[in-house]
């Protein structure tokens, strides 16, 4: 991770050099990462679980917090293929002696149809780090370090590689390693097209006379940094935005930029966000979903607008915007999709 | 034997149990033919029933259509916390599966 620390503080300081003064030369730019700073960016978990932090989590809590903000895309056994592909099946008992899914084996009798994460799983570091980083998906890197382990071992436990009574910690992670169905599965000597050609890098050359330190040479000159329009209100709403405002003066843009609030009436998007609505529908801009502004535009003039819109909230459906289709959302109230419906007919977003 | 069916059974506001079951079976329909051009023989489950404290509160009928693995949804009205669920399918072929979960 050492060399990744040295690339960080190499892209602050190219950050700021486009932001600010354009002829200074590199070495007065910026200012060294703090191990703050370094710390809060710093949390990959390695294959060897170096980097995981110390904590437990039961299946038990995992499943509450599964039900609370997973389900919704997962299903509530990790089978749903509505959204994203499963998360759970294909695996066996056997699986988990030999360390490689047989359903995955070029050939097999049994070859799967569809893949699920927990057959392709060869290191647990991964789920943990994934559902770490990136889960959930409208609002990752929420979760405490007790409910990742907890919702790590509820999806370890969906593909029965653990017992319902379960707690997974920082000790007991790589007993738990040692019984994932794939842990076996992953290979290197494979071809890049053709799984039985040879590789088409060996990567056993080492390169000499690597560049030490890196010499900022160019920037962008003052009359083209707003050339694409502005990049702040270009980057996705969700997580930090680091996009520079290029609209303004350029002395003023150095600080990174928060998105500004698109909400006049909170409390609907309060529910959208809490009913995970905002993870597959953007405000303003389309993510899986349509944005809740095409929404509006496009069921603005129907008759009775609340009550459709609440019924497509409540039936979910595809085909109108697009072959992705949206699951029913029947376990949000009533009272809280005809709020949202009504938000969304009103479009004061 | 199968794979134990996954059942979870709770209780909602207004005295609604809802009950998922996502049952563990391969749903052969009896159309696909395997690599050497042999017809699979149909294996599906053929009904389903569903018990709260040994009263019926659901019986289905399943065929060839449904998919691998289903997943089933359905509620009903009376069931307290603690009580039992229980479900049972029947495959064309004679297989039994019986499980139980407790509504939480």
């Amino acid at each position: 991770m050492f060399s990744l620390r040295n690339c960080f503080s190499v892209f602050i300081a190219a950050l700021t050099t486009c932001a600010a003064v354009v002829n200074a030369t590199p070495s007065s730019l910026g200012r060294p990462a703090t191990p703050a700073e370094i710390k809060a960016w710093d949390i990959d978990v390695r294959p060897d679980f170096k980097g995981l932090p110390a904590g437990s989590g039961s299946v038990k809590l995992g499943q509450e917090v599964w039900e609370a903000k997973c389900e919704s895309c997962h299903g509530v056994f990790g089978e749903s293929n509505e959204v994203f592909t499963p998360i759970a099946g294909g695996t066996t008992k056997a699986d988990m002696t030999s360390g490689r899914v047989s359903g995955m084996v070029l050939g097999a009798k049994n070859a799967a149809a569809q893949r699920t994460t927990l057959m392709k799983l060869s290191e647990l570091s991964t789920l943990w780090d994934y559902i770490n980083r990136a889960m959930p998906w409208n609002n990752p890197k929420t979760l405490t370090t007790e409910e990742v382990y907890a919702v790590t071992a509820y999806v370890l436990h969906l593909g029965d590689i653990v017992p319902a009574d379960f707690v997974l910690s920082d000790k007991n992670i790589r007993e738990v390693q040692k019984t994932l169905p794939n842990r076996n599965g992953k290979t290197r000597q494979h071809g890049l097209w053709n799984v039985g050609d040879k590789p088409d890098v060996q990567g056993d050359k080492c390169v000499a006379n690597c560049v030490k330190a890196t010499t900022i040479g160019s920037s962008l000159p003052d009359y083209a940094r707003n050339a694409h329009g502005n990049l702040a209100d270009q980057h996705r709403l969700i997580g930090a935005v680091r996009g520079l405002n290029t609209a303004g003066a350029v002395a003023s843009n150095v600080t990174a930029n928060t998105p500004k609030s698109t909400s006049s009436t909170p409390d609907p998007l309060k529910l959208a966000q809490q009913h995970a609505c905002t993870a597959c529908h953007g405000v303003a801009n389309k993510l899986l979903g349509p944005s809740l502004t095409e929404i509006h535009k496009k069921y603005a003039g129907t008759v009775d607008v609340v009550s459709v819109l609440a019924a497509k909230i409540k039936a979910g459906g595809s085909g109108v915007w697009g072959a992705i289709p949206m699951p029913a959302q029947a376990h949000v109230p009533d009272a809280d999709i005809q709020a949202i419906a009504a938000w969304l007919a009103a479009g004061k977003f | 034997m199968s794979d134990p069916m996954r059942i979870r059974a709770q209780l909602k506001d207004g005295g609604i149990t809802e009950v998922r079951v996502l049952m563990a079976h391969v749903m052969e329909t009896g159309q696909r033919k395997d690599s050497a051009g042999a017809t699979v023989p149909a294996h599906h489950i053929q009904s389903i029933s569903a018990t709260h404290n040994g009263k019926a509160v659901l019986s289905a009928q399943f065929g060839p259509a449904v998919s691998q693995n289903p997943v089933m949804n359905f509620s009903f009205k009376g069931g307290a916390k603690g009580d039992k669920v229980t479900v049972s399918w029947t495959d064309n072929k004679g297989g039994k599966r019986t499980d139980e979960a407790t509504i939480s």
